[in-house]
C-alpha cells in the first residue's frame, strides 16, 4: 500500500501492479479476427473510450502512477519492460494488455475486481484489431483546432438551406435517416421567440408573421427577435449561471451584494452583440485594457462573484484562496471546457493537465486585490451612462466658463454641487484590481490544494499541451494575455465551446453532451465536421458575433425541422442526437415563468437595475444573523422577468430551484432537467402561477363573447396555436362544471378572484371569470405550454 | 407482503375517497394511468418508452433516465435515517463526555499545551478552564456516563452508542455543517440525504423520499445547501416541510379553488396531455401527465402526515407536542409519522446550541439546559415509540452537532456569562438502531475533553459507517461530475467497526 488508506482517492486504488507478469496460459484468440476489408479501429473514436477506463492508474498523474505504466502515451506503453511489452504494434499476441484484460484470474485481470467496467468480448476484439493494424495514437480530437480547410459535404440538396445543414445531412445519409418536415410557422416562430428571447411571441407577433406572405419572412422575424431588448436578457440569463452571478455573498450569513450593475452589462453587451472575443476579454481583464472605460473595468465583476465570507472568526486567506482556485476553474471551465478541478490536488488523471501548470494558470488569477474583506474592497463607483455622459457634459461646461466673468465663482460652484449630486448616485460594484507591481504575491503550487501548504512557487503561464501566449505577451504575462491567449485563433476549445453552448440553448442536447467536459473523459461530439465548422464560422465568418452564429442556426433547414416523434424515429435515435428530427425539450424555470406573465398580459418590459421581489412563499427566508426580510414588491416589479429576481445563494427562489435551476454557488454551464411533481405544484399554486392565470382569464374575457372563442383565444395565448375541436370540448366541459360549481358558490368565486388579483369587469360575472381563471390555470399547465415543440 | 397489502389497501381507499370527494365520473382511461389505458389511446409504445416512469414511485425517482440507483451494494441493516442535528453545536463536556479532572481547574489558566497550535474562534488571550456546572451518572447495563441534564437520554443508556471521538476539520458553524453532510466545507456537493436518495430511491408513492424539519427558529447556518442536491439531479434534494403554512411548499391550493376543482384540472390536463401525446410522441409528456396526478395526490398525503392532531393525546403529551406550532417536539413526532411512511431520511435542524456564553441566552447555565428541557423528552420519547413499533429496528437515529466546544470558558469581551467557544479537535455524538452496536461508549478524549487519545472518528469516517449501515460502500457510491467521480466522502473515510452491531 503506498499510503494509508484513508488518504486515498477513488481514482488512486492500488491495483496489482502489471509488472508482476506470473504464467498465464496463452490465451486462444476467442475474438474474431476482424474481416479483412474492415478498416482499422479509430483511436479517438474506438480505443480512447475503452483505455480511459485505465487512465486514473495508468495515466497523466504520476504520482497515482501503478507499475510506472502509461497507457495516454504510446511510447510508455509500447516500451519493453522484462522481456515483454503492454502493448507490442502490429503483435496482438505479444501484446501483456490483452493478456491482462482477458484474465479470469482476480488478481491478475485488468481493471482490477470493482475498480472499473470490464472489458467486453467485443472490446476485446476492437484492441486486438487496433494493435494489428499497428497501435496508432491520436491526439485528444479537442485538442487540436478545428480544420480551417475541411470541405463542406455534398449533401442535402435543396434542403440544406446554410452549410450547417449539409453536415448534418451527411450524417443523415450515413445512417440512412432522412429529415422531417418543416414545423409550421406558428410553431416555428413560438421555438424561435423561445430560444432567441425567452418569451412567447405575443399574438400580435405572430399574427404579423402569419399574415406575411413574402418567401422570407420567418428570416426576417428572426433578426426582429435578434433585435429585440429580451434577446439580452434571454442570453444574459444563460451567462448568468455560467459567472455563478448572485445578489448576495453566500456562506453563513449570506448577505446582500450589489453586483446588479454588472448583470445589466451583460444585457448591454449582448444586445449590442459585443464580439466574444471582446466581451471575454472584457470579463477577465477590462481593467488591464490600454484606453478601458469604467464599462470595462465593471466587466471584470465576473470575477467577483465569487463568494466571500464574513463569518466572525473565519481566516480570510483561506476564502480568498477558495475565491482564487474557483475563478481559475470557472476560467477553464467557462470557456474552454477544462475540467481542472482535479488539478487543485494533483495532476489531472485523464487530461494532459499538471498540478503545477494549473497553479501557472491561477498564478495569472492570484495577484488581484480583494482578499475576502467584508468591505468587499476594491469597488469601481460605476455610473450610469447618462449619468455619465451628463457628468462630462458639467465638466466641459465648467471648463467654458470665463475665469474672468463676474458669475463664475457661483456657477462654478452650482456646476460642482451638480456633479456632485451625480456622484451620489455612483454604485459600488466590488471589481479586479491588479495589485501594484512591488506587491504581488508569489503563487505556490498548494500540497493537496491545502492554502497551508505552499510548495514550490510558480510563474504565470499556461498548459503545455495547448497553443503557447501570443507571442507579444510581456516577460511576466499578466490577466490580459491570459485572455487573449483564451480567445486566440489559435485555441482549439474556446470557439467551440461557446458554439456547443448555443446549440445546446436552440436543440436542448448539446453537439457534445458533456458541455462543461470537452476532455477526454467527456462525451465525444456526435458530429464533430458541424461542430468544427460552426466553430471556424463563428470565428472567421461572423468575427465572433453571438447575434450571427443565432442567426445562422436558427435559420437552418436543421432547426426548422418538426419536431414530432413516430415509433420508429424514436427506435433509431431515441434521444435525437442526429437531428433527423426538430427539438422538443421543456424551457427552463425562469422561461416559464416568464411566459406566463407575457400570456396573462402582465409582464413588465421594464429593463435593468436593482433586483427585485416577487411573492414567493412566506417564511422561506429564514435568515441566520443578516435579519434580512424579502419584502414582496405590490407595483410592477412583481412581474419582471426572472432574470431580475433577487438571488440569494443560500436561498433562491423556490420555484425556481424546484424547475432545476442551480443554486449560483459555483459555475454551472449545464442543467439538468427533470420532470418531478414539486414542478406540477409549483405551476398549478405558486402565487405567480394563479395571478398569471387571472391575467389571461381577464384577456380571455375582454371582448369575447362565447366561451369557444374564449377558449381559443386563451389556448392561442398560451401556446401561439388554434386548439383542434376535441381539445376545445375538453376545456368547455371543464368550464361549465367549475362554472356550475362557482354559481353555487360565489364566495368561492370571490376568493379565487382575490388569489388571482383580478376584479370582475363591470357588469362581468364574478363567477365566470373565477371558471375562466381555473381554465386558464390549465392551460398555463398543458404540458405543451412548458415545453417549446 | 402486509406492508405492500398495506400499500395497496391504502391506495385503494385514496382513490376512493378521491372520486366521491370529486362526485364526478372519471375518465376511464385517466383512472389510473395503467398501460392499458394508454394503450387504448395508441399511445402503448410512448408508454413502452417511457416504461419504468410511469406509475413508479413520487418523485420520479425509480426510474427516470437512470436519475438514480435505486440499489444498495449489500444487504443493508437501515432502511431509514433520522437525524437529530443541534445546530450551533451543543457543549460535550456538558452532555456526553464527563471531565472531573476539569473541576481542579476550574477558572484557572488552560495549560500552554492546549493552546498551540490553536486557532481560536473567538477567545483572545491565554483563556481559562471552565469545568461542568452539571453532574454525570452511570446508566442502565451499560453504565454510560450521561448528563443530568438528559434524563430522558439516560434511560435510553443501553440502547445508544455513544462516539465520544468525532472530530472534523472545520471550526466555523457553516464550513463545519456542510463538511458533515456533503463531505467538503465548501458549497456545492450533494447532501447526505441526496446521496441516499439518489442510491436507494423512494419506497413512498406519494412523499419526498428525503424531508427536513427545521425548529428554534432558524435554518441552520450553512443555509438549504446542507440538504441541497449538489450536481445530483435535483429530485433528490431535501424537501423542507414546515410545521406552520404549508407543509410543503405549493401542496396548498389557491383560495377558492377546492380540492374537486382541482381534480377535475388535473383530470382535464391529463386528458389534453394526452392528446398532445398522442400528437407529438414525446415520452416526456406521459411521464408529465403522471407526475401531475403523483403531485395531487401528494397534496393528500403531506398534509395528512404532516397533521399530528390525530395522535392521541398520550402520545402527543409523550413527545410534549402540541398541534399547530412549531417546535422540535412535534418534529420527533413526525418523524416518527414520516418513517412509518418510509421516507427515507429525515432531517430534523434544531437551532440554538451554541453557547458562546455572550450573554443568558447563549450561556450554558441558562440556554443549555433550556435547549435540553426541549429535546430530551422528545427525543426519549422518540426513541420508544420507534422501538415499540418495532421501527428501531431498521431506523438509524443519529444526534450531533457540527463540532465541539472548548474546555475554556470564551470570555468574549468580558462576558461573566459562562460559554464554550467552538472546537473541531474533539465532540460527542450518538448513534442508536439500524444496525448499531447498542450500549457502547466508542473513542476517548484527553482529561480536558480536549484531544482525542483512542479511536478517533473523522467526519468522514462518520459518513462512511452511515452509508455502510444503509448498504453501501462508501467508495462506490460515486457520481462523475466535472471530470472526476464524487462521492459524499470525498476522498477519504473509512467504517468504523466497533460501531456495527
Amino acid at each position: 500500500m503506498p499510503f494509508p488508506r484513508r488518504f486515498r482517492c477513488r481514482a488512486l486504488r492500488a491495483t496489482p501492479a502489471f509488472s508482476i507478469v506470473l504464467a498465464v496460459a496463452p490465451l486462444v484468440a476467442a475474438a474474431a479476427a476482424p474481416a479483412a476489408a474492415a478498416p482499422p479501429p479509430s483511436f479517438n473514436r474506438d480505443i480512447r473510450p475503452i483505455l480511459s477506463r485505465c487512465i486514473a492508474c495508468h495515466g497523466p498523474d504520476a504520482a497515482a502512477r501503478a507499475a510506472n505504466l502509461r497507457l495516454d502515451d504510446r511510447e510508455d506503453a509500447i516500451r519493453d519492460r522484462r522481456g515483454g511489452a503492454t502493448i507490442v504494434p502490429g503483435d496482438p499476441d505479444a501484446s501483456t494488455l490483452l493478456e491482462r484484460i482477458t484474465s479470469h484470474d482476480p488478481d491478475l485481470v485488468m481493471p482490477p475486481p470493482g475498480a472499473g467496467e470490464p472489458v467486453s468480448a467485443e472490446e476485446r476484439a476492437t484492441l486486438r484489431a487496433w494493435i494489428a493494424a499497428g497501435a496508432t495514437y491520436q491526439t485528444h480530437w479537442a485538442w487540436i483546432a478545428p480544420d480551417r480547410d475541411a470541405t463542406t459535404p455534398d449533401a442535402g440538396g435543396a434542403w440544406a438551406r446554410h452549410d450547417l445543414d449539409r453536415f448534418v445531412a451527411a450524417r443523415h445519409a450515413e445512417l440512412g435517416l432522412s429529415p422531417a418536415p418543416e414545423a409550421d410557422l406558428a410553431t416555428l416562430a413560438r421555438r424561435a421567440s423561445l430560444d432567441l428571447t425567452g418569451l412567447p411571441p405575443t399574438l400580435d407577433e405572430l399574427d404579423v408573421l402569419l399574415a406575411d406572405e413574402s418567401p422570407d419572412a420567418y428570416e426576417r422575424f428572426v433578426d426582429r427577435l435578434l433585435d429585440s431588448p429580451a434577446f439580452g436578457e434571454r442570453w444574459a440569463r444563460v451567462w448568468l449561471d455560467v459567472a455563478r452571478y448572485a445578489d448576495t455573498k453566500g456562506y453563513e450569513a449570506d448577505r446582500r451584494r450589489t453586483m446588479w450593475p454588472w448583470r445589466d452589462w451583460v444585457i448591454r453587451a449582448f444586445n449590442a452583440d459585443m464580439p466574444y472575443d471582446r466581451f471575454t476579454i472584457a470579463q477577465l481583464a477590462g481593467d488591464l485594457l490600454p484606453g478601458g472605460t469604467d464599462d470595462d473595468v465593471l466587466a471584470t465583476a465576473f470575477h467577483r462573484n465569487t463568494m466571500t465570507n464574513d463569518e466572525g472568526g473565519t481566516r480570510d486567506e483561506e476564502y480568498r484562496m477558495a475565491a482564487v482556485i474557483d475563478r481559475t476553474n470557472t476560467t477553464l471551465g467557462a470557456w474552454m471546457g477544462l475540467t481542472a478541478e482535479c488539478s487543485v490536488c494533483h495532476d489531472h488523471k485523464y487530461d494532459p493537465l499538471t498540478s503545477p501548470e494549473y497553479y501557472q494558470v491561477l498564478a495569472f488569477l492570484n495577484t488581484t486585490q480583494d482578499a475576502d474583506r467584508n468591505d468587499e474592497q476594491p469597488l469601481l463607483h460605476w455610473l450610469a451612462a447618462e449619468d455619465r455622459a451628463a457628468r462630462a457634459a458639467r465638466l466641459r461646461d465648467r471648463e467654458a466658463l470665463d475665469p474672468a466673468a463676474e458669475a463664475t465663482t457661483e456657477r462654478v460652484a452650482e456646476i460642482d454641487r451638480e456633479i456632485a449630486a451625480i456622484d451620489a448616485r455612483a454604485i459600488a460594484v466590488p471589481v479586479l484590481r491588479e495589485q501594484p507591481a512591488d506587491q504581488r504575491r508569489t503563487t505556490h503550487v498548494l500540497g493537496k490544494g491545502d492554502w497551508r501548504s505552499p510548495e514550490a512557487p510558480v510563474e504565470p503561464g499556461v498548459p503545455s499541451f495547448l497553443h503557447p501566449l501570443p507571442s507579444d505577451a510581456a516577460a511576466t504575462p499578466d490577466r490580459l494575455a491570459l485572455a487573449r491567449w483564451i480567445v486566440d485563433d489559435r485555441n482549439p476549445l474556446t470557439a467551440r465551446v461557446h458554439v456547443n453552448r448555443v446549440w445546446e440553448r436552440l436543440f436542448g442536447l448539446g453537439l457534445v453532451e458533456t458541455q462543461e467536459d470537452f476532455g477526454t473523459q467527456g462525451t465525444p461530439p456526435s458530429n464533430q465536421p458541424l461542430l468544427d465548422h460552426l466553430a471556424v464560422r463563428f470565428m472567421d465568418d461572423f468575427g465572433w458575433s453571438h447575434k450571427a452564429l443565432c442567426r445562422e442556426i436558427a435559420t437552418s433547414a436543421t432547426y426548422r425541422q418538426w419536431s414530432a416523434t413516430t415509433p420508429q424515429t424514436l427506435a433509431a435515435d431515441p434521444r435525437n442526437e442526429h437531428l433527423a428530427r426538430g427539438p422538443r425539450f421543456r424551457l427552463e424555470a425562469e422561461a416559464i415563468r416568464d411566459a406566463a406573465l407575457v400570456a396573462s398580459g402582465r409582464l413588465s418590459r421594464t429593463m435593468h437595475g436593482p433586483p427585485v421581489f416577487p411573492p414567493q412563499p412566506d417564511g422561506v427566508w429564514q435568515v441566520v444573523y443578516s435579519g434580512d426580510a424579502w419584502t414582496t414588491a405590490e407595483n410592477e416589479d412583481r412581474y419582471r422577468r426572472s432574470l431580475y429576481t433577487f438571488w440569494r445563494r443560500t436561498s433562491p427562489h423556490p420555484a425556481m430551484t424546484t424547475l432545476d435551476a442551480g443554486s449560483r454557488e459555483t459555475c454551472a454551464v449545464r442543467r439538468i432537467r427533470t420532470n418531478t411533481p414539486l414542478q406540477a405544484l409549483v405551476l398549478l399554486n405558486d402565487e405567480t402561477s394563479i395571478e398569471a392565470a387571472g391575467g389571461l382569464a381577464l384577456r380571455m374575457s375582454g371582448t369575447t363573447p362565447s366561451i369557444d372563442e374564449a377558449i381559443i383565444l386563451g389556448f392561442r395565448l398560451a401556446t401561439a396555436r388554434t386548439p383542434e375541436p376535441d381539445e376545445i370540448a375538453v376545456l368547455r366541459d371543464l368550464y361549465d362544471r367549475t362554472l356550475v360549481g362557482y354559481r353555487s358558490s360565489p364566495e368561492s368565486a370571490a376568493a379565487l378572484l382575490e388569489s388571482a388579483r383580478v376584479t370582475a369587469p363591470e357588469n362581468g360575472d364574478a363567477p365566470e371569470l373565477a371558471a375562466r381563471i381555473v381554465l386558464a390555470n390549465v392551460l398555463l399547465n398543458l404540458d405543451e405550454f412548458v415545453t417549446r415543440g | 407482503m402486509t406492508d405492500r397489502h398495506d400499500a395497496i389497501e391504502r391506495e385503494v381507499r385514496r382513490e376512493a375517497e378521491r372520486a366521491s370527494l370529486l362526485g364526478t365520473t372519471r375518465r376511464a382511461f385517466l383512472g389510473r394511468l395503467g398501460t392499458a389505458g394508454i394503450g387504448a389511446l395508441g399511445l402503448g409504445w410512448a408508454a413502452a418508452d417511457a416504461g419504468l416512469r410511469v406509475g413508479k414511485d413520487a418523485f420520479g425517482v425509480g426510474g427516470l433516465d437512470g436519475l438514480d440507483l435505486s440499489r444498495p451494494h449489500f444487504a443493508p441493516k437501515a432502511r431509514r435515517i433520522i437525524y437529530l442535528h443541534m445546530a450551533g453545536s451543543p457543549p460535550h463536556h456538558d452532555l456526553l463526555d464527563p471531565k472531573p479532572a476539569l473541576n481542579d481547574w476550574n477558572g484557572k489558566k488552560c495549560p500552554e499545551e492546549l493552546l498551540d497550535p490553536e486557532n481560536f474562534a473567538f477567545i483572545k488571550g491565554h483563556p481559562e478552564m471552565l469545568a461542568s456546572p452539571y453532574g454525570f451518572a452511570k446508566h442502565g447495563e451499560s453504565g454510560t456516563e450521561i448528563s443530568e441534564l438528559l434524563p430522558g437520554l439516560a434511560r435510553h443508556a443501553d440502547r445508544i452508542a455513544v462516539v465520544r471521538s468525532m472530530h472534523t476539520d472545520q471550526f466555523n458553524h457553516a464550513p463545519a455543517q456542510l463538511l458533515l453532510y456533503t463531505g467538503s466545507p465548501r458549497l456545492g456537493r450533494p447532501s447526505m440525504g441526496s446521496w441516499i436518495s439518489y442510491g436507494l430511491g423512494s419506497e413512498n408513492r406519494d412523499l419526498p423520499a428525503y424531508v427536513v424539519l427545521v425548529s428554534g427558529g432558524k435554518t441552520p447556518s450553512a443555509g438549504k445547501s446542507v440538504w441541497g442536491s449538489g450536481f445530483l439531479p435535483s429530485v433528490h434534494q431535501g424537501v423542507q416541510c414546515r410545521s406552520s403554512g404549508d407543509p410543503v411548499l405549493f401542496t396548498r391550493d389557491p383560495a377558492g379553488i377546492d380540492r374537486g376543482t382541482r381534480g377535475a384540472t388535473i383530470d382535464a390536463l391529463a386528458e389534453l396531455n394526452a392528446m398532445q401525446c398522442e400528437r407529438n410522441g414525446d415520452p416526456e409528456t406521459l411521464a408529465r401527465i403522471a407526475q401531475y396526478e403523483l403531485a395531487f395526490r401528494m397534496q393528500a398525503a403531506v398534509p395528512e402526515t404532516m397533521d399530528i392532531s390525530v395522535e392521541s393525546p398520550e402520545t402527543l403529551e409523550r413527545y410534549g407536542a402540541t398541534p399547530g406550532t412549531a417546535s422540535f417536539a412535534n418534529n420527533c413526532l413526525l418523524a416518527r409519522r414520516l418513517v412509518e411512511q418510509d421516507v427515507r431520511f429525515v432531517q430534523l435542524f434544531d437551532w440554538g446550541w451554541d453557547t458562546h456564553g455572550t450573554n443568558p441566552s447563549d450561556d450554558i447555565v441558562n440556554q443549555l439546559p433550556k435547549k435540553c428541557r426541549e429535546t430530551d423528552q422528545p427525543i426519549a420519547a422518540l426513541l420508544d415509540d420507534l422501538a415499540e413499533r418495532g421501527l428501531l429496528d431498521d431506523t438509524l437515529v443519529i444526534w450531533s452537532g457540527e463540532f465541539g466546544r472548548t474546555a475554556m470558558n470564551e470570555r468574549r469581551n468580558g462576558s461573566t456569562h459562562l460559554g464554550r467557544d467552538h472546537h473541531p479537535h474533539c465532540f460527542s455524538i450518538w448513534m442508536a438502531g439500524g444496525g448499531v452496536r447498542p450500549g457502547i461508549v466508542h473513542g476517548e478524549t484527553c482529561e480536558f475533553g480536549s484531544r482525542i487519545v483512542r479511536d478517533p472518528v473523522h467526519v468522514h469516517d462518520l459518513q462512511a459507517t452511515v452509508l455502510h449501515l444503509l448498504g453501501f460502500d462508501h467508495e462506490r457510491l460515486i457520481r462523475r461530475h466535472q471530470g472526476r467521480d464524487f462521492r459524499l466522502t470525498d476522498v477519504h473515510g473509512i467504517v468504523v467497526p466497533g460501531l456495527l452491531a
